[in-house]
């Protein structure tokens, strides 16, 4: 680069960014130093350059992350940090249900020889749906049903389910429904609806109701992740994400409550 | 799936960064709901493209590709891409006589307000290099990374910027004495 390639012998616009951007040879910021010597009109616009460069920066790094923001991000990474890894059969469950169903009656059997009792079944199920909503999140695998259209999505499971449901005519604000998919939870067949709320994804799980499987508590938090079950008389409801519990809970009452909507 | 060292080694890189990353999301999206959804997906993806980052390489610089990259994809993104390029529009590029004015004598650098909103009112398209630059300190040849396009690009929209802010931030009327 030379330091007077302009008609008038002036530093040219790109000289002159390069110049208060640190970004030339130390041969070519000395050959401008020296032009700059000599050269009032440029040295007067490397000032102006370097004071708007020095203001653009002051302006720019005015604008701080709210603290509970920081703090949430924060979390969000310790909470990547220690995730467990999701076994690799879980991963590949999410598009093959028959060797989920394997899998999971697997598991089954072992934990019914061991005795373990309700409470840690109970935890079980919670890892269980978490592996399963981590597993649609990484594998980028689609739904085997992709539509924001709920009339589209609820008949796509009938004859494929042994029961039904309803989807919310109105969701709440903010969420959108992305799509379905069967899956098995705890060896029982399960729909599999995905949802945004903003840019987070939600996976909610629905099963029939019986007295085989734990019930776990309302609520439960695993790596980070907030897990929300609900209850209807035919249906159990379980909803996995990192979405805010107050969104998290608004989402899960709307799917209870299109199964009575009267 | 990445190792527990690895693991270690992505958050206490990125650990320090985030200050960086939500401010320069902020920037990109004007929401700081958005900005934080924003900044949240990207270190999803970043985690989850670690094993492809090379070690010695500029981390700031992979990670802030890939939060640009998140930020065109999101629905804030894809509207700002309706940008007109400047480099489609070569009339646009003809930079004029640069030399100071007596009006840049009296430009308005300390008064942080007038920065801010003129700042806000340059192209998407040359802030986020002009910014990458200026507030984060990166490189030419990482903001090259960053946006994928060339030095040269990076260059042009970075005296554009600088150019239009001088033009935004000159006073008007009675403001000149």
């Amino acid at each position: 680069m030379t330091t007077t390639s302009q008609a008038a012998g002036h530093l040219s616009p790109d000289q002159l960014n390069a110049f208060v951007d640190r970004e030339l040879s130390s041969g070519e910021m000395e050959q401008i130093e020296q032009h700059l010597m000599d050269c009032h009109p440029c040295a007067l616009r490397v000032l102006s350059a370097t004071q708007l460069k020095t203001a653009t920066a002051r302006a720019a790094q005015s604008v701080a992350a709210p603290p509970e923001a920081l703090t949430r991000l924060t979390a969000q990474l310790n909470a990547q940090f220690h995730q467990r890894p999701p076994r690799k059969t879980m991963r590949a469950s999410w598009t093959r249900p028959m060797q989920w169903a394997a899998v999971a009656a697997s598991f089954l059997f072992v934990i019914s020889l061991v005795g373990l009792r309700q409470a840690r079944q109970a935890g079980a199920v919670s890892a269980e749906l978490l592996d399963q909503h981590l597993a649609a999140l990484s594998s980028g695998a689609l739904p085997e049903v992709i539509s924001t259209d709920r009339h589209t999505v609820k008949p796509w499971f009938q004859g494929k389910l042994p029961f039904s449901f309803n989807l919310p005519e109105a969701l709440p604000a903010d969420t959108t429904l992305k799509g379905g998919d069967l899956t098995y939870v705890n060896a029982q067949p399960a729909a599999m609806l995905l949802f945004t709320i903003r840019k987070h994804e939600v996976s909610v799980f629905l099963t029939q109701r019986s007295n085989r499987l734990a019930v776990p508590g309302l609520s439960a938090t695993r790596s980070g992740f907030a897990i929300r079950y609900a209850i209807t008389p035919e249906l159990r409801i379980a909803a996995v994400s990192d979405v805010s519990s107050a969104d998290l809970d608004r989402l899960v009452a709307a799917l209870a409550q299109a199964q009575s909507p009267d | 799936m990445l190792s527990a060292a690895s693991r270690a080694s992505f958050e206490s890189l990125t650990l320090p960064l985030l200050p960086s990353l939500y401010r320069h999301a902020f920037w990109l999206c004007r929401d700081h709901s958005e900005a934080e959804d924003l900044v949240q997906e990207s270190i999803s993806k970043a985690l989850r493209a670690f094993a492809s980052f090379q070690a010695g390489t500029n981390f700031k610089a992979w990670i802030f590709r890939i939060l640009h990259n998140t930020f065109l994809t999101s629905r804030t993104g894809i509207a700002a891409a309706r940008t007109v390029f400047l480099e489609d529009q070569p009339e646009l590029l003809s930079v004029s006589d640069d030399r100071p004015t007596p009006e840049d004598h009296l430009i308005r650098l300390n008064n942080e307000t007038a920065i801010n909103d003129a700042l806000a009112q340059l192209q998407p398209l040359l802030r986020e290099p002009l910014l990458l630059c200026d507030a984060e300190g990166l490189k030419y040849k990482e903001i090259a990374l960053v946006l994928d396009v060339p030095i040269g690009t990076v260059m042009s929209r970075i005296s554009r910027a600088r150019q239009s802010l001088r033009q935004i931030l000159r006073p008007e009327g009675k403001e000149f004495q």
